[in-house]
């Protein structure tokens, strides 16, 4: 299989326009990597530029160590999976998928193995003589992504795949493309939106926004040691519960004050603050992270506003100077809406970020 | 070094491409196009003896016939555009209903456009004579006496006016399918749901036709009324076969008159140069006055 | 119940007013296409009486008798409701010739024998007798009588097939560089389109008289086609940009991600897409070379195109309008035929154009 290198790559769209930002970024051998940002972060075009659909403006894309950045789509030796999946409406399902190898002068016998091959991996056996319009939207799927694996690429690229099903398919499918790619080990870059199927599908994770790369990383690390504050809100849901507070010290302990709680932190955190000396401080808190305790053991009370059971859990919603904060609970005890409930927070997970920089601190 | 050679080529190759797309039709037009038209312009800015000259300009406008020309032309131009687009909104609205047979009755609506016009000259004339199907219709319908006959071309009251209503009927009569058609794809491409939400919202068929459908048909709708307004000033074939040079004078008909009926005269070569001209002029005054009052410059400067 | 039936009723009686308006509509839009395709069929003598009949006639009653000169002929007039006298001759070949050109009846010199035979085997003083119309006669008449009809016509098809060829090449390349491409100049050359034609057409002819007879052009098919295809081109342009736009991009890029180059990806996947399309461009195109007749008679000679022949049938002095009728109805028929195939590709040709 292969590896695949970007090297301070640039993308300008006229003068002004700036897609993508001076990024690097390496792919490993087998690797499941998915670009993750809001829309118009620059994702979908670093992949592009990684295709060959997009020029290069400045900078380098390494295949195998080879230099592919000038060379056209064709001499890459990879494959896509588009948005709309782009399969020929014209050809059936057997043609489609067996294009490619043409083009690449196989044998009649064993195009026809490697197309059976990988409908059946991709459960399409049956309709290989269907036109694309017989087919339902997740058949279609299926056909494209047939038809990407069977050319056997170096690097195996995915533009939101999933985006154009139904929600029920999308989380299924999802398991299936992470099944496929565990059977046929191809480097793949995967371009998503929604950080739900980047964290279920990745091995690793790259958030971008406005062209840059904000935080490159596991799906656990992005999860719990978010960056900044923009991959701590974006990751997660519901995502990351912040508090304006100030720093303030007594007897040797640091307190994180705000007007409805005071939380002394414990040796460790105390620790991880020691080279911080501004006074002002977000705090962030995972959902699962606020806990419901008994008044005693509690740093605050508020109204539940929201009770909203899921089975599992529970999630609880309360106001906070106009912000909503968000608890994902254990599904009992059920507070009734408009009680009060008495929360504290889980010591071990916070997450402090420097409001001017939205860096992380004390990692 | 050697490397980087066929790479920049390649990407040289590419950004050529459109413009390599395109190179056919602009040295087309240069050779087929441009070429005749700058003969045409000498043509007109030079005497029978080659000599530059403004006079054949003056010989134009000093042409008994040219005025007239000028006032039927406009005449014709205004109302024949106006009943074509009405005609054409009708039809493409109706079309648009998608009602039992509605394809079939595009393509029957769509046969006047169909036509040659030598065959809709011989349509009309045989209509128009005396004794032709016209007349004979409203005989048979008992609009006409025996014997009384209407003489739709000709006679004594056969006055101007009544002369351009045929012309304009006549016209529309086979233009409306090609105006038509590019209004109904412009109506058909519109997203069903606007018009839904317009009737949603309290609008009735009238209210969503104006508030709704109209403003979003407006880019179609200049497509298909500059195409029409270019062609309606250049109005002439349909009137030299029903009445003949020189009965309803309009402009490009005098371009015509002078090139083919009298081409012994000295001055006929400059004096259809000089029409010609003058008729490209008011052409390109009109569209470009055209274009501007109904906004169709307007995105190009917002972009 | 009884609400149930009235609206029932409602709906009928509603769906039934907008059948009649809309065949009514359509009836009057098209009153004039059937007089002249009724006149096609007329026999020349109907074709100049007044009123002209509404329906062509199946067939031609005669009554014979014996004339000063020979056999009298009558036939009857649908118009006098009586039976005129038209021909007074012993001559079994003019009166042939006369059955079958001014009644458009099919008749042999035998048959007319058989009905004098009758008459003098009789005794009576008139005989009747009835034969079937020829209604192909003018049609008949027009292709072999008109001087140049078919060879014409057979020429028409050439400059029509020609220009449709430069027209979705040059305008085709050009149609898919507007839907694909950003470049400079795309707007100047997109009003371009229109400017070409504010120039008159017919003022183009004139002097391309000259060009093409210095190029060995004039009065040849690939001239006109030359000449026709400077307008067909600019619609051809806006047509298959629309058609093209029509394609998504994707599909081609994906050819190409599987290993297509960029010709490879437009003719194996774009070009059999846009196919459909294309060809109803061409249809068009054909309309336009086909019906124009202007640039023809202007730039032709000896070479006529069928438009002009039919234009020398309708004005020339031999004209008869029966004729030209039947010229025009000829010549109109291979465009409504392609109409009916374009008449589904409306919304792909026109979808995407704007001004």
């Amino acid at each position: 299989m292969a590896t695949l290198e970007i090297l301070n790559v640039t993308k300008r769209f006229g003068r002004k326009v700036i897609a993508v930002d001076d990024i690097s970024l390496e792919v490993h051998d087998q690797e499941f990597l998915v670009l993750l940002g809001p829309s118009g972060c620059g994702k979908t075009t670093t992949m592009r530029m990684v295709a060959g659909l997009e020029e290069v403006t400045e900078g380098t894309i390494l295949i195998d160590g080879v230099d592919v950045t000038d060379l056209p789509p064709r001499k890459r030796n990879i494959s896509m999976v588009f948005q709309n999946y782009a399969i020929w409406p014209h050809m059936t399902v057997f043609e489609n998928i067996a294009y490619a190898l043409r083009l690449k002068h196989m044998a009649k016998s064993e195009i026809d193995r490697i197309v059976r091959e990988v409908a059946g991996m991709t459960n399409i056996g049956e309709y290989l003589e269907r036109l694309p319009a017989q087919l339902s939207g997740g058949q279609q799927q299926r056909v494209a992504v047939a038809r990407a694996i069977a050319v056997s690429p170096k690097v195996f690229l995915m533009d939101e795949p999933l985006s154009n099903l139904d929600a029920k398919l999308r989380v299924s499918m999802r398991t299936e493309l992470k099944a496929i790619h565990a059977s046929a080990k191809a480097t793949t870059v995967f371009v998503t939106h929604d950080q739900s199927e980047a964290m279920s599908i990745a091995d690793r994770i790259v958030i971008m926004r406005d062209g840059k790369i904000i935080q490159t990383g596991t799906p656990e690390e992005v999860y719990e040691k978010s960056a900044n504050l923009f991959v701590a809100d974006f990751i997660g849901t519901p995502p990351t519960n912040f508090f304006d507070v100030t720093l303030q010290k007594s007897n040797g302990t640091l307190h994180l004050v705000n007007p409805h709680f005071d939380l002394s932190l414990d040796a460790a955190n105390t620790a991880r603050l020691n080279g911080y000396n501004k006074e002002q401080l977000v705090l962030g808190v995972r959902p699962e992270n606020i806990v419901l305790t008994s008044e005693k053991d509690s740093i605050m009370g508020m109204t539940a506003l929201v009770v909203e059971p899921q089975g599992s859990h529970q999630v609880i919603a309360f106001k906070m100077d106009e912000k909503m904060v968000k608890v994902v609970a254990p599904s009992q005890p059920k507070p009734d809406m408009g009680s009060t409930i008495h929360l504290n927070f889980s010591q071990g997970t916070l997450r402090f970020f420097d409001p001017e920089t939205t860096f992380a601190i004390g990692d | 070094m050697a490397a980087t050679k066929p790479k920049s080529l390649r990407k040289k190759l590419e950004k050529a491409t459109p413009y390599l797309l395109v190179l056919p039709v602009v040295a087309y037009y240069a050779i087929f196009w441009l070429r005749p038209v700058i003969a045409v312009v000498i043509g007109s800015l030079t005497d029978a003896n080659g000599a530059l000259t403004l006079h054949n300009f003056a010989m134009v406008l000093n042409d008994e016939k040219f005025w007239p020309a000028f006032n039927n032309t406009a005449i014709i131009v205004v109302a024949s555009v106006t009943i074509e687009f009405i005609g054409a909104l009708f039809l493409a609205l109706l079309i648009n209903r998608k009602f039992f047979g509605s394809s079939i009755f595009l393509f029957l609506t769509l046969i006047p456009m169909a036509l040659p016009a030598v065959a809709t000259g011989a349509m009309w004339i045989t209509g128009f004579t005396a004794h032709g199907w016209l007349n004979s219709l409203l005989y048979y319908l008992g609009f006409l006496a025996e014997g009384d006959k209407i003489y739709w071309l000709g006679g004594l009251e056969a006055n101007t006016f009544k002369l351009l209503v045929l012309v304009i009927l006549v016209d529309a009569w086979q233009v409306i399918p090609s105006m038509m058609i590019i209004l109904l794809a412009g109506l058909q491409n519109l997203p069903e749901e606007t018009k839904e939400a317009g009737y949603v919202f309290g609008g009735n068929y009238m209210t969503v036709l104006r508030k709704i459908t109209m403003p979003m048909l407006r880019p179609t709708i200049q497509t298909a009324v500059i195409l029409r307004l270019i062609s309606a000033i250049q109005i002439w074939l349909i009137i030299v076969l029903l009445l003949g040079f020189g009965r309803l004078p309009v402009l490009v008909e005098r371009i015509v008159y002078y090139h083919e009926e009298v081409p012994g005269l000295d001055i006929s070569y400059q004096m259809s140069a000089g029409y010609t001209i003058i008729v490209s002029v008011i052409v390109s005054l009109t569209a470009l006055v055209y274009l501007r009052a109904s906004g169709a410059f307007k995105k190009e400067e917002a972009a | 119940m009884n609400r149930k039936t009235k609206k029932t009723v409602y709906k009928a009686v509603k769906e039934t007013i907008f059948y009649l308006f809309v065949t009514g509509l359509i009836g009057a839009m098209l009153l004039p296409v059937y007089f002249i395709i009724s006149l096609s069929f007329l026999s020349t003598r109907e074709a100049y009486r007044y009123p002209l009949p509404l329906v062509p006639a199946l067939q031609t009653k005669f009554e014979m008798t014996h004339g000063e000169r020979g056999y009298l002929l009558s036939v009857y007039d649908r118009v006098e409701k009586d039976y005129q006298t038209v021909l007074d001759t012993s001559e079994l070949e003019k009166m042939e010739v006369y059955i079958k050109s001014q009644l458009g009846t099919s008749i042999s010199q035998e048959e007319i024998q058989a009905e004098m035979d009758r008459l003098d085997d009789s005794g009576e003083d008139s005989i009747f007798f009835t034969k079937p119309r020829n209604l192909l006669y003018n049609y008949d008449t027009f292709f072999k009588v008109t001087r140049d009809a078919v060879p014409a016509l057979i020429r028409s098809l050439e400059i029509a097939a020609l220009t449709i060829l430069i027209s979705i090449t040059i305008g085709g390349l050009a149609g898919y560089a507007f839907a694909r491409y950003i470049f400079k100049g795309k707007d100047a050359l997109k009003f371009s389109v229109l400017f070409v034609r504010m120039f008159p057409g017919v003022a183009i002819a004139l002097p391309m008289v000259i060009i093409l007879a210095k190029a060995n052009l004039y009065d040849e098919p690939l001239g006109l086609s030359l000449i026709y295809s400077v307008g067909a081109i600019g619609l051809t342009i806006w047509i298959t940009a629309s058609i093209f736009m029509g394609i998504p991009e994707s599909l081609e890029q994906a050819a190409q991600v599987f290993g297509a180059t960029k010709f490879q990806a437009f003719m194996r996947i774009t070009f059999p897409l846009a196919l459909p399309g294309l060809a109803a461009s061409a249809m068009y195109t054909f309309l336009g070379a086909w019906n124009e007749t202007v640039g023809a008679i202007i730039l032709t000679q000896f070479k006529p195109t069928f438009s002009v022949v039919v234009y020398q049938t309708l004005l020339g002095a031999s004209g008869q309008v029966n004729l030209a009728a039947a010229g025009g109805i000829a010549m109109a028929l291979p465009a409504v035929f392609f109409t009916f195939f374009i008449r589904r590709y409306i919304n792909q040709m026109w979808g995407g154009v704007t001004v």
